[in-house]
């Protein structure tokens, strides 16, 4: 272990020792002067042998030296150049290389600099020592067997790249942590070249290396990053003329600690620029650019909001797909002309995303023709359709379809669910023990239809009042109740049936058996019962990279295609495999098209991009995860025992030797002028 | 008080402190009671006449001028005896002074230069009593005063020695070699300093006086402090002459240092001895009588014709 300076110019000032030599021989010893006739004799005396001054106090001598030695020292930057575990001549080491290549390390140099110091630890490496290298971000990835292959070790961070991925320490501490205990080496060393992330780290559970591994930080971050981003992309839509028209506002973030100003935010649609903004950003600040409205025709347009170029490029295009809006075809069946569909009909018509078209029949009119094409139908009270038309309903629903069954005093007694539903329907029953009305408890808000009233204050189920309802008996394990009445009455229940489901709802959706329709909560629910009945769910706009897109729910390719052929945004085709469900896993940033090898269909694209939590460029203290993941024996990680294969830069910053050098050579003064006062009060 | 001599001690000579003497403003008081009490210390005296008066007689031998031989003694003793006299010695008396600026260092209330005053006014009151003529030079790196031998200028040699200033750098083989020019006559020429200067270059200035055979005497006058070396401690020592300043521990050079004076004056000693030069170390401490006898010494050994 020898001591190296960064900048040992410096040392030239030790000349500055003959100072406190100067001080002591000029200040301590006060003499009068005597005029002499001639120093003819006393020149003549050896230099040498002339004392012109006794050092009396040496003790003062030597701490003044050594303070001015230690100030010297410590601006020549010092640093311990410890020799590798290889050069001592010991065993060998079992060395995990875990190689952040999440996309934040793609700003500015940081690539660079992270593959130098792997290529340094590789380097490094003794005759006996393995390595493993680890690639992660979300994840992590052994990419190569524990092997004492330089070449092969660098080839592999040769051929390592920047990943659209997010950090996450986890995982890839959690795999050094199992390559170490599968290791039977004594001596093992986990090596973390990453930009260390605030946010990789702070929702991890902290990881324990095994006892007597080593955790050795190399941070590449960089002091300070700015970094804008596009943090999100909203559409408003609008009906002009038969046409729709959507206005895009997109959301940036100044992720960095100065103001931007006058930076470019573009829109593009199909790859081509449509409009151009400008906007300041202050420092941690956020701004919103709404770009004009354009016509939306064309169902999968593409679209891409860029910001300006900064260092860290991979957050600075936001995709997305949009679609002219659809609307779900609902048939609704009732028993006669009265007024039980009013409120319903009311309520479907206000549909925005998705809107319904609503196509209202007479039960006894029913044909099962009308099913074709229909996503839900609705018995609004109104009996189970009967011979063939129960047939094809339950075909229906059996499909995929859903059926929404309202009871009311013209449903059926026992007939009134069809035999889809596993529940027997009892008369018409008053309120419970003679109240004036039962209410709606029991909310299961953890399904879909309630969800959207979970929060506080976002719907009251329990201000309606029901006069009546139609007691359902659940006979079957399949029948769920989501809602029940103060009388423990199911008041909603639902039953899926084949790929289909059939709900029911216990009481009118009228105001004849209950208030609910004069509820706030009415239209929203009446809205939510039919999109989980049609299984709808909203197209996304973008994915984010790391999610896996489910190809068996997508109808517009087909369910149960041959197969599917997906291309990703650097061109590669992937081949998904037949059969009712394919997963297309999305991890690029971009556009994927998506095909059916069954053919004749318009492909679907899916726009994917980065997870926006890794725009945030805040490090954390190395120290901070090196204390959090010593190993379980309690012996904590040596950071300093890879500092041989760092710069002398990184050295000589981790140690901070300067530092303690500083602190000496003040104490060292300090106890110097005690000392020096005393000695002269003494004299 | 008695002192012991450089050559010896001069029984019943009662000599006086010259810091006695240094309160004593007049010159020629000073020389006259120090002359006077020197001689009225003195068992014998040599020195009664000075004109050419009989010595002494002694058997002739062979080779003995016969001009000399007394015959009214052989003529009443039937035996050749030769008449010795004293030699004439009216002379010039020359006293070369050293006024550099390192002769004002003084220890102990008397400056090397007030020591050397008191010196040349008392050999020039005492010349002056000997009929000798006195003269006067003073000198530091040049001349800077001169006083021509006379008979009559003991006054003004007194009053030019009290004007005397010690100043300026010194140096002796300028000064020297110039007057080595002047001296018509054979005279006797005492020369007064310190002498910090190398032992041959001093004997090689002083050589430049021998010229027309003056006969010279050599005053070394020295301060006790600079042959005892007596400081302690951390001292800075700044020279009379040049400024420079020298800090040292005097405790641990004072052995070297002495050594060093030791070894000098007994260069110098040595080497004026082979030029046959009289050599005279002067302690300042030293009563003044202790020169004068010394001088005298000398004065006799060279003036006596035998």
């Amino acid at each position: 272990m020898g001591l190296s300076f960064l900048v040992p110019a410096f040392l030239a000032g030790l000349v500055a020792l003959g100072i406190p030599v100067l001080i002591h021989l000029t200040r301590r010893e006060r003499t009068a002067v005597v005029e002499f006739p001639s120093l003819m004799f006393l020149q003549k005396l050896p230099y040498e042998t002339i004392h012109r001054r006794r050092i009396r106090h040496w003790l003062l001598l030597v701490l003044r030296c050594v303070a001015l030695a230690l100030v010297v020292a410590a601006f020549a930057r010092p640093f311990l150049d410890r020799p590798t575990a290889a050069a001592m001549g010991r065993g060998g080491r079992e060395v995990v290389i875990l190689l952040d290549r999440s996309y934040s390390m793609g700003y500015g140099d940081r690539w660079d600099r992270a593959r130098e110091a792997a290529y340094r630890v590789i380097d490094g490496l003794g005759p006996r020592d393995r390595a493993t290298l680890v690639l992660f971000d979300a994840s992590a990835e052994a990419v190569t067997p524990a092997t004492p292959d330089r070449g092969r070790l660098r080839a592999a961070v040769e051929a390592a790249e920047v990943g659209p991925g997010i950090t996450r320490y986890g995982p890839a501490l959690r795999l050094a942590r199992s390559l170490l205990e599968a290791s039977g080496v004594a001596e093992r060393e986990v090596v973390l070249i990453t930009d260390f992330q605030r946010v990789g780290w702070e929702s991890e559970d902290p990881v324990r290396l095994p006892p007597g591994a080593r955790l050795l930080p190399v941070p590449v971050a960089d002091a300070s990053a700015g970094n804008v981003a596009v943090t999100s992309v909203s559409f408003r839509r609008e009906t002009f003329s038969g046409r729709e028209r959507v206005t895009v506002s997109a959301r940036l973030a100044n992720k960095g600690g100065e103001a931007v100003r006058g930076v470019r935010v573009a829109l593009e649609l199909n790859g081509r620029e449509l409009r151009a903004e400008r906007v300041d950003l202050e420092p941690n600040g956020s701004a919103a650019v709404s770009f004009a409205p354009f016509t939306l025709s064309e169902p999968g347009t593409r679209g891409v909001v860029r910001v300006g170029e900064d260092a860290l490029t991979a957050d600075n295009a936001f995709h997305f797909v949009l679609s002219p809006g659809v609307a779900l075809p609902v048939l609704v069946l009732e028993a006669g002309t009265g007024s039980a569909g009013r409120y319903l009909d009311r309520a479907l018509a206000i549909g925005g995303e998705p809107g319904f078209q609503v196509t209202t029949r007479r039960a006894g009119q029913f044909r099962p023709a009308e099913l074709e094409g229909r996503a839900v139908v609705i018995l609004n009270d109104a009996p189970f359709p009967g011979g063939e038309g129960r047939r094809r309903l339950r075909e229906f629903v059996e499909g995929g379809g859903g059926l929404i069954i309202v009871l009311g005093e013209r449903s059926g007694g026992s007939d009134a669910l069809g035999g889809l539903v596993g529940a027997a329907v009892g008369r018409p029953a008053e309120a419970w023990r003679g109240r004036r009305s039962a209410a709606l408890v029991s909310v299961d808000y953890g399904h879909p239809i309630f969800e959207p009233f979970q929060a506080p204050r976002a719907g009251d189920f329990t201000s309606a009042r029901f006069f009546r309802y139609r007691p359902v008996t659940v006979r079957q394990e399949g029948a769920r109740v989501l809602a029940r009445f103060d009388d423990g009455s199911p008041a909603l229940i639902e039953q899926r049936v084949g790929r289909g489901r059939v709900l029911v709802w216990a009481s009118t959706l009228d105001t004849d058996w209950n208030d609910l329709p004069l509820q706030p909560v009415f239209l929203p629910f009446v809205h939510q019962l039919v999109r989980h009945a049609a299984g709808y769910e909203p197209p996304r706009a973008w994915h984010t990279v790391g999610e896996a897109l489910d190809l068996g729910g997508k109808g517009e390719l087909g369910a149960g295609a041959a197969g599917w052929v997906a291309v990703s945004p650097s061109g590669e085709r992937i081949r998904l495999g037949e059969g009712e469900r394919a997963a297309l896993a999305l991890e690029e940033p971009g556009f994927y098209e998506i095909r059916s090898l069954a053919g004749g269909e318009r492909g679907q694209t899916v726009a994917v991009n980065v997870d926006l939590a890794e725009s945030d460029l805040a490090s954390f203290d190395p120290s901070e995860l090196v204390a959090a993941v010593g190993s379980d024996g309690g012996v904590p990680p040596q950071p300093g025992v890879l500092e041989a294969r760092l710069t002398p830069e990184e050295r000589e910053r981790n140690q901070a030797l300067w530092w303690y050098l500083l602190a000496a050579a003040f104490v060292l003064l300090a106890v110097e002028t005690l000392v020096s006062n005393r000695l002269r009060r003494a004299g | 008080m008695e002192r012991k001599a450089a050559g010896g001690e001069v029984a019943g000579a009662n000599f006086i402190d010259p810091r006695a003497l240094a309160r004593i403003g007049d010159l020629e008081l000073v020389a006259r009671t120090v002359v006077e009490g020197f001689i009225n210390g003195l068992h014998r005296s040599p020195y009664l006449g000075l004109s050419l008066d009989f010595a002494e007689h002694r058997p002739y031998m062979p080779g003995d001028d016969l001009r000399r031989i007394d015959w009214r003694l052989w003529a009443r003793t039937d035996r050749l005896y030769v008449k010795q006299f004293e030699a004439e010695t009216n002379t010039n008396f020359v006293a070369i002074l050293d006024v550099s600026r390192s002769m004002s260092f003084g220890s102990q209330g008397l400056t090397k230069l007030d020591y050397a005053r008191f010196l040349v006014a008392t050999l020039a009151y005492f010349s002056r009593s000997q009929r000798d003529r006195v003269g006067l030079i003073t000198f530091d790196a040049d001349i800077v005063e001169e006083v021509p031998p006379s008979a009559k200028h003991l006054e003004m040699v007194l009053h030019t020695l009290a004007r005397a200033r010690a100043s300026g750098a010194g140096a002796l083989a300028v000064p020297l070699r110039k007057l080595a020019e002047r001296f018509r006559r054979r005279s006797i020429l005492a020369v007064v300093s310190d002498f910090y200067h190398e032992p041959e270059e001093v004997v090689e200035a002083v050589r430049w006086l021998r010229y027309r055979g003056n006969d010279i005497i050599v005053f070394h006058v020295l301060d006790p402090a600079e042959l005892e070396f007596p400081y302690e401690g951390g001292t800075s020592f700044e020279d009379l002459e040049t400024g420079l300043r020298l800090p040292v521990m005097a405790s641990e050079l004072r052995e070297r240092y002495r050594a060093l004076v030791r070894e000098h004056t007994e260069r110098l000693s040595r080497l004026f001895a082979e030029e046959r030069i009289d050599y005279v170390l002067l302690d300042t401490a030293r009563p003044l009588d202790h020169a004068l006898f010394d001088y005298l010494s000398s004065r006799e050994r060279l003036s006596r014709v035998r």
